[in-house]
C-alpha cells in the first residue's frame, strides 16, 4: 500500500494537458479509458457491496459459531468499529484536503513554482515508507491516541491530493487565466472562478485516491489502539479463528469499496458543468 | 541506534535481503502474469472488464487480503508472497493494457504485411513498444509491494516488517524505537534502491528505436 493507487497519471484526464508525454498514441488511448471504466465502477461497486453484505448477514445469522467467535463478531461491537473506522477516514481526509489543496495552490503561485517539484519529490520518497512503520513510529513518539492515528493517516493521504492539485492547476490553459485577468478579474477571483473549477476534476481524482489509501490504512491503526474494523481482524488473527479473520477482512474490503464508490459519486457531483 | 545496528547488522542485512527477495520475486512473477493477461485481454477486447477488476482489486486494503488468505495459505511466507503478488499484478496489468493498445495500428499492419505471425507481432513489435509503459507499472508495483510485504510480516512473512511489529510489541522498552526505525527506514532505503535498479533496467532494456 505504499505509493499511489492510481498508476495512470491524473494529468491525462480529459480536458487538461498535464505532463508532456512522448507517444501521442498512448496518450489518446489513456484519455478514453476512464469514461467507460468509471461508469462500470459506479454501477458495479454498490451492487457488489450490497451482495457481499447480504451474504455476510446471512452467514452471521445462520453459521454455527462458538462463544469466542460470537463475541468477536457481535453486532454492536462491529457497528461501533464501523463508526470508528468511518470517523477516522472522514476526519483524516478532511484534514488532508484542508492542507493539501491550499499548499498545492501556494506551490503554483509566483516564485514558489520552482519549489513545487522538490516538494513533490520529497513527498514521493516519503510515500515509500510503509504505512505500518509510520504509524508505529508516531505511536512511540506521541502515544496511543486517536489523534496519533489521524496524523499518520493524514501524512499518508497527503501526497495524492497535493500532487493532483499541482498537476491540475498547471494544466489549466494559461490563455484562460490571461483572459480572466483581461476582463478585470483579480488574481484571487481568477483562482477561485477559473483555475480551481477547471482543475477540480483532477483534484477530485486525487481526493478519491487519498480516500481509498486512508480507509485501507485505517485498518492498521488498531495496532495502536485507535479502533476501527482492524480490531476484529487483529483479534481474529491472534485467536487464529478463520471465521473471524475472513469476516473482518470482508467487512474492511466492503467498506473500502464503499468509500471508493462514494469518492466516485463525489467526483461526479462536484464536476463543474462546463467540462 | 548505532550500537543497535552494529550488534545486529548481520541479522538486519539478512532480513533486508529477504524483504527485497520477496518483493523482487513477487513482482517478477506478477510481471509475467500481467503481461500474459494483458495480451489476452487486448486480444479478446475485454479491457474494460480488466480495468474495472484491477480498480476493484486495488481498493481492497492489503491487511484485509492478508486476513482473507490466511485460512487458505496459513501463517508464513506463502501468504506474504501471494498477497504481494496479487497487488503487484494490478498496476502492471493496467499499464500493459494501455501500452499494448497504444501501439500505432499502422505499425501492426506493416508488421503483418511483412509476413509476421500474430505471436511474433506481439513479441517483436507490440511488447518492445509497450515496454516503457509496462516498466512504469512495474515501478509502481515494486513501491507498493514494499509496504505490503511489511504488513504481511504480521503473519510471520519474511523481511523487515517484523522489526516494526517487534518495535510495536516492545513499546516502552529501550529498543522499541530502534526496531521500528530500522524496519521503516530499511524499507524506504530498499524501495529507493530497487527503484534506481529498475530505472537502470529500463535504460538497458528499452529498444533503441524509442529510447529518449
Amino acid at each position: 500500500m505504499t505509493t499511489t493507487h492510481d498508476p495512470i497519471p491524473a494529468a491525462s484526464r480529459p480536458g487538461l494537458s498535464g505532463e508532456p508525454d512522448g507517444n501521442p498514441a498512448v496518450r489518446r488511448s489513456r484519455l478514453r479509458l476512464p469514461a467507460g471504466e468509471s461508469a462500470a465502477m459506479l454501477l458495479v461497486l454498490p451492487v457488489l457491496v450490497v451482495l457481499l453484505f447480504l451474504g455476510f448477514v446471512w452467514w452471521r445469522q445462520t453459521a454455527d459459531l462458538d462463544s469466542i467467535e460470537q463475541s468477536a463478531l457481535a453486532w454492536p461491537a462491529l457497528r461501533a468499529q464501523f463508526v470508528e473506522h468511518i470517523k477516522l477516514t472522514v476526519v483524516a481526509s478532511l484534514i488532508v484536503v484542508a492542507i493539501a489543496v491550499p499548499l498545492g495552490v501556494l506551490l503554483t503561485r509566483g516564485r514558489a513554482r520552482v519549489v513545487a517539484p522538490i516538494v513533490v519529490g520529497i513527498a514521493n520518497a516519503g510515500q515509500a515508507a510503509p504505512a505500518i512503520g509510520l504509524i508505529v513510529l508516531l505511536a512511540i513518539w506521541l502515544g496511543f491516541t486517536f489523534w496519533t492515528a489521524i496524523l499518520g493517516l493524514v501524512v499518508y493521504g497527503l501526497l495524492p491530493v497535493l500532487r493532483n492539485t499541482i498537476t491540475g492547476l498547471q494544466g489549466v490553459d494559461p490563455t484562460l487565466v490571461e483572459a480572466g485577468r483581461g476582463i478585470g478579474m483579480s488574481a484571487g477571483s481568477v483562482l477561485l472562478r477559473i483555475e480551481l473549477p477547471l482543475a477540480l476534476p483532477v483534484i477530485m481524482a486525487g481526493v478519491r485516491t487519498a480516500l481509498v489509501l486512508v480507509v485501507g490504512t485505517a485498518a492498521l491503526v488498531s495496532f495502536i489502539g485507535a479502533g476501527g474494523l482492524g480490531d476484529t481482524l487483529v483479534s481474529g488473527i491472534n485467536l487464529f479463528r478463520f471465521s473471524v479473520m475472513v469476516a473482518a477482512s470482508l467487512l474492511i474490503a466492503m467498506l473500502a469499496l464503499l468509500v471508493e464508490w462514494a469518492g466516485r459519486v463525489l467526483e461526479l457531483a462536484l464536476r463543474p458543468k462546463g467540462i | 541506534m548505532w550500537d543497535f545496528i552494529k550488534e545486529r547488522h548481520q541479522q538486519i542485512l539478512y532480513d533486508a535481503f529477504q524483504h527485497a527477495y520477496l518483493v523482487v520475486l513477487a513482482v517478477a512473477v506478477a510481471t509475467v502474469i500481467a503481461v500474459l493477461l494483458a495480451a489476452l485481454v487486448t486480444k479478446l477486447r475485454l479491457t474494460g472488464l480488466a480495468n474495472t477488476l484491477s480498480a476493484i482489486g486495488l481498493t481492497i486494503p492489503g491487511f484485509a487480503l492478508v486476513g482473507l488468505l490466511m485460512p487458505a495459505t496459513g501463517i508464513g511466507a506463502t501468504t506474504a508472497f501471494i498477497c504481494v503478488c496479487f497487488y503487484a499484478v494490478l498496476p502492471i496489468l493496467r499499464n500493459a493494457v494501455v501500452g499494448l493498445q497504444g501501439v500505432d495500428a499502422t505499425l501492426l499492419e506493416s508488421a503483418r504485411g511483412m509476413g509476421m505471425s500474430e505471436l511474433s507481432v506481439l513479441v517483436r513489435v507490440r511488447l518492445p513498444l509497450a515496454w516503457p509503459v509496462i516498466l512504469a507499472g512495474i515501478r509502481t508495483s515494486t513501491q507498493m509491494s514494499m509496504g505490503i510485504a511489511a504488513i504481511a510480516a504480521y503473519v510471520i512473512g519474511p523481511g523487515l516488517g517484523s522489526y516494526i511489529f517487534t518495535g510495536l510489541s516492545q513499546i516502552g522498552g529501550k529498543n522499541a524505537l530502534n526496531y521500528a526505525l530500522v524496519g521503516t527506514l530499511g524499507v524506504v532505503i530498499l524501495a529507493l534502491i530497487l527503484d534506481l535498479a529498475l530505472l537502470l533496467v529500463g535504460r538497458v532494456t528499452t529498444s533503441k528505436g524509442i529510447r529518449v
